[in-house]
Formats: structure tokens, C-alpha cells, sequence
């Protein structure tokens, strides 16, 4: 076992990223500071795999490198694997994280604010949504890192609709 | 009930969920580098780094606080000695030292020898001025507010610019008692 | 049901007073006095709306811990009435009985300070105010989307509270 560190660290660093990005440098710019964390986790995504591939051959095809990221990857980060992988067979994959452990902790009050009982509160239920949102740029930017790194060009996107699970959907580039 | 002793940070990263060092280390490293190519200015990234940093001991310190068992702040020497062996400890694993304290006790330095946010790090010459670990002092700074001490915190040695240590010196300039926060006429 | 200040009906009906129900309400309060948290469980009577019941309750905290510290015969370095002290400093109290209630009371070095009150039989509450404050820590603090310092509207903490709560005797 490498060196660790308390999960805290890594936790309250990406919070604190995020919300740097979102609340100061680009307060009204979602996009960019979407693409900013984005860019954090690609590199993060790059590197690790970079390390973590240096001693083996290379994949044979995308399927081997995508159960990859699904097994040996994920508990490198997670300390366990992605817990269902599907494929459509043209290059789309659904990797889904029952408890994905960035999430585990994150939760707002979905009951409307005080007294507010007459009305539902839609802005701030998309606001909570949009920022929970802004933390899964930096996960889907580490898988497609990760995967670029093994010469495979894709799009990540995640899906949160039944939160803790987590399902990212890599597309990959034809 | 006799007060409960402090943990000693040992045993606390014993027991707290751990994750492997190179996520947080290469995460670190994206930020800044990320943070250098969007605020271009050197000065202005250090500046950040500390924000963050401080803004992420104000998050810590309840953590800390919950898993040591540190049931009184008060003093200056017994707190920095905490963060020291503690802190430090719980949280990256490592343990710094506490030293050079000055006569009336109200500044000394946390001297970190091993750093877990530097391993793979090396510093490209256009990031002369870079205090690449700036995150640490502002954690310091954040957590150390929380508990009512102000303080300046600096760097002296960094081991990216060539020392042979990391070192921080950490001021107290006041401690600021907690105030009746309403009016008596509201 | 009418109460005083009706809009701040919780949106969960009063728990049941049988055993296991033994707490009324908590609160948690920062260290400007901002009370980051109101929870009740079982309160058949309001008599203030919630911003002056927040507020007395802060300053009865604060007038008693500025008393007991006034009084501690063991102390000889203590302030006069009323100056400001450091959370953690000097002595303080953990609890006070009525005939109707017992208040329950704990604060960190950072100046959470967490109020439990309950049925005036209940025991010493010290450890569970702790495993509250821890809690506090895993899904306040540790929440990524809860800004430090505002009200806490975090659902996985009510949930563990409210189970937690109910099963203090």
C-alpha cells in the first residue's frame, strides 16, 4: 500500500475548488467554470493513468480499457470498483457507481423554505441541482483524462436521477 | 466525568477513511497549475492559494475538533503544538514540529520536514515566487480564526526553493473573545 | 392547529410523547450568535416567534456561562460580569434541570454550540451532545454544497439526527 492521505484532504480540497470556481473567479460564467474544473480533472485523470498503466501491455480494445477504468482505476481511488458497465455496442458506455463516495455526503432540504408552504420553490431546488451539477465536472473530467490517455478521444457526461448512485456515460469519438 | 484526554493523531489517522496520497497530491498539483494559466499573475495565485486554504480551516477545524477531542483552545503554545503533532498527522499523515518560539510566547514555527503535497513536484522556472504550498498556510490561518486566534502566517523555508525543511512561522496577533452579538434594544 | 408565529410550522408532525420521544427541541448555534439550526420534535407550546425564542435562547446561554464562571470559587483570574470570554475558557455548565425540562448543553473551541432539550428525567446527555456535534462534522461540515456559517438545510443530517434523537432515553 502507497503512501495516504485522510479522505478529508481530498474532500475538502475539491469542495473548495469547486467552489472557487463557481462562487469567485467565474461567479456568473457556469460554463467556464465548468470547463475549468473539467480541465482540473483531466489532468488529474491523465496522470493518474499514466501511473497506473506503466506496467502493462497495452488494450487490446476499448472494452478492455474501459473494464479497466471500471476495476483497477476506480478502486485505486475509490477502493472499489464501479458496481455496473454497460455498453450499447457503438462506442457509448454506462459505468454506474451505486455509492459514489464524492456524493455521499452532499444533500440539501428539499422542503420549501420557512413557511414558504403555499408555493413550490423551484429556483432554488435548480440551484441546488446546478450546484451539485459543478461537482461532477471534475469526476467526468478524471475518467475522460484517464481514457486519453489509453489514445481513446470521448465525451463524459454524468447522471445523478437517483442520487447516491452515480452513472457516468462515456461516448466515445469515432 | 474526568475531561477526556486529547487523542493522539497516531491513532486518529488509524481510524479515519484514508485515500491514496497521489489523488490528492496530483489534484493539488492540476489546481495550481490550472490557477496559474487562469490568473496568469504568480502574486495572485499565492494570494488564492491561501484563500482556499483558509476557507478549507474553517471546514477542518469542527473535524478536527470532533476526532481529537480538543476540549479548550485557550492557550497559544498548547494550540500550535496540537495543530503540530495532531493536526498534521490526522489529516496528511505526516508530523510537523513546533519550535523557535519567541519570548513572550506569542509566535514560533511549524517545521514540516516530510510533505505529501510536494511528492512529483518540481517547480518550472517561470514560477519563480510561487509559494506552491501557500494552501497549508492559509488552512493554519482559517482553522486557528475559528478557534478566536488571529494570526499572520508565513512562510521561511521551503524545500521547492531549495531548503531543507518546510517552515512556517505562525504570529498570533490577537485573540478575540466571543461578543454578545445582539443589541439589547433589538 | 394555530400557533404563535405560524410560519414556522415544521413540516414533520410533533413526534409522539412515548418512551424513546423523550426530546423536545435543539438547537445549534455558531459563534456570532447565528443559529445555524432549530429542530423540534415535540414543543405543544410556542409563545414567541422564532427569531426572539432563537434569540433569548442565545442569551440565556450567554448570560449563565458568563454567571458560572463569575462563581467558580476555584478560579482566581476571572473578568467581571459580562466581559467577553474565549469559547472553552474558565469553567461552564453542561446542564440545567427544571420540573418540566432539562437543558443540555455543549460548545467546541470553534464556538458550535449545540442545545438539546428534553423530558427533565433524561441522564447525562455529555456523550450524546458529542455524537451530535460529530454529526455536525459528517454532514454539515462535510457537505460540500453547505456554505460555512448559514443555516443548515441538509437532509442526510436531519434524517441521522432525528433517528439518533430518538433514541436517547
Amino acid at each position: 500500500m502507497g503512501r495516504e492521505v485522510s479522505e478529508s484532504c481530498v474532500d475538502s480540497l475539491l469542495t473548495e475548488m469547486v467552489s472557487s470556481y463557481c462562487d469567485r473567479f467565474y461567479a456568473n460564467k457556469p460554463d467556464l467554470a465548468a470547463r475549468r474544473i473539467e480541465a482540473i480533472g483531466f489532468q488529474v485523470g491523465l496522470q493518474l493513468s499514466e501511473r497506473y498503466t506503466m506496467e502493462r501491455p497495452r488494450f487490446s480494445d476499448h472494452l478492455e480499457a474501459i473494464k479497466f477504468i471500471c476495476k483497477d482505476f476506480w478502486s485505486e481511488l475509490f477502493k472499489k470498483q464501479i458496481d455496473n458497465l454497460k455498453t450499447n455496442h457503438r462506442g457509448t458506455f454506462v459505468l454506474q457507481d451505486n455509492r459514489f463516495r464524492w456524493l455521499a455526503r452532499m444533500s440539501v432540504d428539499p422542503s420549501p423554505e420557512n413557511g414558504d408552504l403555499s408555493q413550490d420553490n423551484p429556483p432554488a431546488e435548480n440551484k441546488a441541482a446546478q450546484a451539485t451539477s459543478m461537482h461532477l465536472y471534475f469526476p467526468c473530467g478524471i475518467i475522460r483524462g484517464a481514457l486519453s490517455n489509453l489514445g481513446i478521444p470521448c465525451a463524459v457526461t454524468a447522471d445523478i436521477s437517483n442520487l447516491p448512485a452515480c452513472s457516468f456515460v462515456v461516448r466515445i469519438k469515432a | 466525568m474526568a475531561p477526556v484526554a486529547p487523542r493522539s493523531g497516531d491513532a486518529i489517522f488509524a481510524s479515519v477513511e484514508r485515500v491514496n496520497a497521489e489523488l490528492f497530491t496530483l489534484t493539488y498539483g492540476a489546481i495550481v497549475r490550472q490557477l496559474l494559466t487562469d490568473l496568469e499573475e504568480v502574486e495572485e495565485v499565492n494570494k488564492q492559494l491561501d484563500q482556499m486554504g483558509y476557507n478549507i480551516g474553517i471546514r477542518l477545524i469542527d473535524e478536527f475538533l470532533a476526532k481529537s477531542n480538543v476540549a479548550r483552545c485557550v492557550d497559544f503554545k498548547e494550540t500550535a503544538e496540537v495543530i503540530a503533532k495532531v493536526g498534521f498527522k490526522m489529516f496528511l499523515g505526516v508530523t510537523a514540529s513546533v519550535s523557535n518560539w519567541d519570548a513572550d510566547g506569542t509566535c514560533c514555527s511549524i517545521v514540516l520536514e516530510d510533505n505529501p503535497l510536494v511528492d512529483f513536484v518540481e517547480l518550472p522556472d517561470t514560477c519563480q515566487g510561487l509559494y506552491y504550498c501557500n494552501v497549508l498556510s492559509g488552512v493554519i490561518r482559517g482553522a486557528l480564526e475559528m478557534v478566536s486566534m488571529k494570526t499572520e502566517v508565513t512562510w521561511v523555508r521551503d524545500m521547492l526553493r531549495g531548503d531543507d525543511a518546510f517552515e512556517l512561522q505562525v504570529k498570533l496577533l490577537k485573540q478575540v473573545p466571543e461578543e454578545y452579538p445582539y443589541k439589547d434594544d433589538e | 392547529m394555530q400557533f404563535f408565529g405560524g410560519s414556522e410550522i415544521s413540516p414533520s408532525p410533533p413526534a409522539p410523547t412515548a418512551s424513546g420521544n423523550n426530546a423536545h427541541m435543539m438547537y445549534v448555534f455558531n459563534r456570532n450568535g447565528v443559529c445555524l439550526l432549530y429542530r423540534e420534535w415535540n414543543r405543544p407550546l410556542h409563545t414567541l416567534n422564532a427569531q426572539q425564542d432563537h434569540k433569548l435562547m442565545f442569551g440565556l446561554l450567554f448570560s449563565l456561562k458568563s454567571l458560572t464562571a463569575k462563581m467558580d470559587p476555584t478560579n482566581a483570574e476571572r473578568g467581571n460580569l459580562g466581559v467577553p470570554q474565549l469559547p472553552g475558557q474558565g469553567c461552564s455548565f453542561h446542564s440545567f434541570r427544571t420540573n418540566t425540562y432539562k437543558l443540555s448543553f455543549m460548545e467546541s473551541p470553534s464556538g458550535i454550540k449545540i442545545i438539546l432539550v428534553t423530558h427533565p428525567r433524561t441522564g447525562d446527555l455529555r456523550e450524546s451532545l458529542k455524537y451530535i456535534y460529530n454529526l455536525y462534522v459528517d454532514y454539515v461540515a462535510k457537505n460540500p454544497l453547505y456554505t460555512p456559517g448559514t443555516p443548515i438545510r441538509c437532509e442526510l443530517f436531519n434524517t441521522n439526527l432525528d433517528q439518533y434523537v430518538r433514541s436517547i432515553a
